[in-house]
């Protein structure tokens, strides 16, 4: 049978409610221009929460090394998964696109399907709402 | 000779060493239903990797994106985080009840986890009507194709999360666990909590960066 470990939920609990209140407003008001520490500061509460939850929760800290021994291969395997994405993110400029970018099926074209260029579909095709607020990436 | 055979103690032809006796096992000494599910849930990991290493080749590849507060609800969702959050935290209770002995208190416990969860998947069901009611549907743009993958396959887990826990709670209700054999209900456990883990991520991902 399972082993009964004792450790305090609430303690817990009430950590992963301080940081998701701190991610929060940390990302509703922190200036949008400044985006390595908007974003830094948004994944580090996110890895802290992640923390938590693993170790805590699912009783990681708890476990010998064979179960520790089945998650771990997938540490590197994101790290390749994700890297080996970057020559088609982020190193390559030429392949930016618009959001709204799809290629045509009848013509083979690539068109901006929220300017309602794709045949078929007129101005008011695109959705209701603003378009404002974009930045980079 | 049934007298010997009474007066025999097993103990005698045991090994030194008290480790337990099989007949025969080649498995690893850990619990198969753990082993099981830390291994589905790896490839669960795999899995979502697969759709935020998607989602950040075409974000990157995107000349500009738009602010997700200016299309998403994002109170709303932290609100529905917090729910979710809860939930996490109501399973451990169940868990730490039977744990304790206390079936009132785990039955108690996982039905409230039942809810926050379904309250979590309602909020979302209201948040995708209320999207694509004002023509936001995922073949707009690249953002609310990412949005409605991610978001979508999270949901359904949530679902299937809500089924197994479910299926947990009549078990409890027919007395299946106890203080000795509560393995089923950590296994739920772990599947819920892993969802609860894969939101935190998701939420900071798509809602606030």
């Amino acid at each position: 049978m399972s082993d009964h470990h004792e450790f305090s939920a609430n303690k817990i609990f009430a950590y992963l409610i301080f940081y998701t209140a701190v991610e929060v407003l940390w990302g509703m008001f922190f200036p949008r221009d400044i985006q390595w520490a908007l974003w830094g500061g948004l994944l580090l509460c996110a890895f802290l929460k992640g923390y938590l939850i693993f170790t805590w929760f699912m009783h990681m800290k708890f476990e010998g090394w064979i179960v520790k021994g089945l998650v771990l291969p997938t540490i590197p395997l994101i790290a390749i998964l994700l890297f080996g994405n970057m020559p088609d993110s982020s190193f390559n400029d030429d392949l930016l696109h618009h959001i709204g970018d799809q290629l045509d099926p009848a013509t083979g074209e690539v068109v901006d399907l929220t300017a309602g260029n794709l045949p078929g579909h007129g101005e008011g095709d695109a959705p209701e709402g603003e378009e404002g607020g974009e930045h980079g990436h | 000779m049934s007298e010997a055979i009474q007066a025999y103690d097993p103990a005698v032809d045991a090994p030194a060493h008290h480790h337990p006796i099989y007949d025969y096992d080649s498995g690893p000494p850990v619990d198969r239903g753990k082993f099981a599910i830390w291994l589905f849930l790896g490839t669960e990991v795999m899995f979502f990797t697969g759709l935020i290493g998607t989602y950040i080749v075409l974000r990157m590849g995107s000349a500009t994106w738009p602010d997700p507060d200016q299309r998403l609800a994002v109170g709303l969702t932290a609100i529905n985080t917090f729910i979710l959050i809860t939930s996490s935290w109501f399973m451990v209770k169940s868990l730490h009840a039977i744990q304790g002995g206390d079936r009132a208190g785990m039955k108690n416990w996982l039905l409230a986890t039942i809810v926050g969860g379904s309250i979590f998947i309602g909020i979302q069901i209201y948040e995708y009507f209320e999207l694509i009611g004002h023509g936001y549907t995922p073949n707009v743009d690249i953002f609310w194709s990412t949005f409605y993958a991610m978001t979508g396959f999270h949901g359904f887990h949530v679902f299937v999360g809500i089924v197994w826990l479910l299926c947990a709670y009549i078990g409890a209700l027919r007395g299946a666990f106890s203080k000795e054999n509560y393995l089923r209900l950590e296994l739920a456990g772990l599947y819920w909590h892993f969802v609860d883990l894969v939101w935190v991520l998701l939420f900071t991902i798509v809602y606030l960066m």
